[in-house]
């Protein structure tokens, strides 16, 4: 890294500097900081909007404890998480490894891009659509059940309680994010020729080659993708706010959609604190244990 | 190594896997161009208004209605564009307004924490880095009791400020980086002119950063213009509702029940970030491959 020299290293420059961070530094301490040491602190009252927090100490963490949702909506998210990191890991890297199969780079270009035009869909947008015109019951699914001679099939998609979670589960069928499709091809691409050569030498070709030799090479950023959808599996509750509301029952509720309902529909904002807390603890786990594995990806982004 | 066959067969793959995506919203295209009465009556088909055009032949809707066809076309996207024309204002607004911002304040923290060694300028980087790992959930609650406490509720600055406070953190890792590579020379000449931080800010910095700066607004706006669950817990008024919870609230209103309207209010509400993907393909390509470092 370039520093300034002994001339530049004046007192008007060094003050220049603090002046030149200090908007940094206040946003953060408001709007970062401020509302972190308030979600530990306001976790140990019982709060309600415009009545004075009274101190409970652990309690409401006791009480989430044995809360009736608890058991259910961790299995929830426990499901819907590895189930969106098993597709996440499997449908963009087989995508991402076809691409980079073609021989022309004009249609390598026309299909990363191809892929990636979906994230101009506000996601709302989509998780209505899906709402909508796939599950409902005069929806996309039930129709082609209808049409191929499954009728008997058709129903509720979103409101059976067999179903409801496979239905959130299986929103953006077939999986190919635009995203994840680009990390890996950028993973594939730095793979040397040497090695490709090496592998055809020994006979290692198609999907042999795919599972001993790419795999391996993009692990970094595999772990990456993997770390990404934990922390967005573990927290994430929009999708499912829109969809079901957790319901039928608890059937689809998961830990940050009861968090959102107890903060802005129970006013338990001490409580909602509290939920937030142990999903902040669950993550920085899972997360310490991806730090290994994220430093060394940072290569490959840079 | 490259047989014709099996190049042809990765297309059909591709090709299907594109089809099976792009599917539901085909649908919601095809339906934007259709009557309600035209859904319900049958689920598939192209628009009955597009064959009147072509063909002459007008459906047994339209000649009950009495509805030109271009009349039916549109209809769909009139409706939906008279609830969503304020709130894409509001989402563009505020989406410019923090980008300008992010890319200001970030670009000046990376500057002084690339080019400068000053006492805590490193614990300060840490500090800054840090903040990528605090998760939203953590925050939603007491960040909504802050901005209740600040009176910052139904203004256009509960989006902004917390946008730019957020997205500054990236802005700021991805300058760093870029600052850090230019030359010192460049810098060593301009302060033996006697420049200040401002004057080389402005002369020397941001004009070879231009790539980069694209890269951080591009990536900026696609986050706040997504951004779901801030607005529509600190958004009430309707006036200040933006695109992505306006389009929530409007489903659940008297022009939710229109599908016809619903389903050309999704492509509506998609054509702004189509326009800046196709005019800045390039920085949002190369921003999601940077973007996947904000772990």
């Amino acid at each position: 890294m370039a520093l300034g020299s002994a001339g530049s290293r004046t007192l008007r420059f060094q003050l220049g500097c603090y002046g030149l961070v200090l908007p940094t530094l206040a946003l953060l301490g408001v709007f970062t900081f401020t509302p972190m040491i308030w979600a530990f602190s306001k976790s140990l009252t019982r709060y309600e909007i415009g009545e004075d927090p009274e101190w409970v100490g652990v309690s409401n963490y006791r009480e989430y404890l044995s809360d009736p949702t608890f058991l259910a909506s961790f299995a929830n998210m426990l499901f819907l998480t590895a189930f969106a990191v098993l597709v996440r890991l499997i449908v963009p890297l087989t995508v991402a490894k076809l691409i980079i199969s073609l021989r022309s780079e004009r249609h390598r270009h026309f299909y990363r891009i191809l892929f990636l035009v979906p994230i101009v869909i506000p996601g709302v947008a989509t998780q209505l659509i899906w709402r909508t015109l796939v599950y409902e019951q005069s929806g996309l699914v039930n129709r082609f059940l209808g049409a191929v001679g499954l009728a008997a099939w058709q129903h509720g998609w979103l409101t059976d309680p067999r179903t409801a979670l496979w239905a959130i589960a299986f929103i953006g069928f077939p999986f190919v994010g635009g995203f994840e499709v680009l990390i890996y091809y950028a993973g594939l691409a730095t793979i040397p020729e040497s090695v490709n050569d090496s592998a055809r030498i020994d006979g290692a070709t198609g999907a042999r080659k795919f599972l001993m030799i790419d795999v391996p090479m993009v692990l970094s950023q595999i772990r990456l993708i993997v770390a990404l959808t934990v922390i967005a599996g573990v927290q994430g509750f929009e999708s499912i706010l829109i969809l079901t509301k957790g319901q039928p029952g608890f059937r689809t509720m998961v830990p940050g959609l009861w968090l959102y309902f107890n903060g802005f529909s129970f006013q338990r904002m001490g409580y909602a604190c509290a939920i937030g807390v142990i999903l902040f603890v669950v993550i920085a786990t899972l997360t310490a244990l991806n730090l290994r594995y994220l430093r060394s990806t940072e290569e490959v982004q840079a | 190594m490259y047989r014709r066959s099996s190049q042809l067969a990765i297309h059909a793959v591709l090709l299907s896997l594109a089809a099976l995506t792009f599917l539901p919203f085909v649908f919601v295209v095809n339906g934007s161009l259709r009557s309600n009465e035209e859904m319900y009556d049958s689920f598939f088909g192209v628009p009955a208004a597009f064959k009147q055009i072509v063909t002459g032949e007008a459906s047994e809707i339209a000649i009950k209605t009495g509805e030109p066809p271009a009349e039916t076309l549109t209809k769909g996207y009139k409706l939906g564009w008279q609830v969503l024309r304020r709130y894409t204002l509001n989402s563009i607004i505020v989406s410019v307004a923090t980008a300008i911002l992010v890319v200001v304040v970030g670009s000046a923290t990376a500057y002084a924490l690339s080019r400068y060694r000053f006492f805590g300028s490193k614990v300060i980087f840490a500090v800054i880095l840090s903040t990528m790992m605090v998760p939203g959930i953590l925050t939603l609650v007491p960040s909504y009791l802050l901005v209740r406490w600040l009176g910052l509720l139904d203004t256009r600055w509960v989006l902004i400020l917390p946008y730019l406070a957020g997205g500054q953190v990236f802005a700021i890792f991805v300058f760093r980086s870029f600052f850090a590579g230019l030359p010192e020379e460049l810098f060593e000449s301009a302060r033996i002119d006697g420049a200040g931080h401002f004057s080389i800010y402005c002369n020397i910095v941001m004009p070879l950063s231009l790539p980069v700066i694209s890269v951080v607004a591009v990536m900026n706006i696609l986050a706040t213009w997504n951004n779901f669950l801030w607005p529509f817990v600190t958004i009430s008024e309707d006036e200040l509702q933006v695109v992505s919870s306006g389009l929530y609230v409007m489903i659940s209103t008297q022009v939710g029940q229109n599908l016809s309207t619903m389903h050309a209010s999704y492509v509506l509400a998609s054509i702004p970030l189509l326009v800046l993907f196709a005019y800045a393909t390039k920085p949002f390509v190369r921003g999601v491959t940077t973007g996947a470092l904000k772990a």
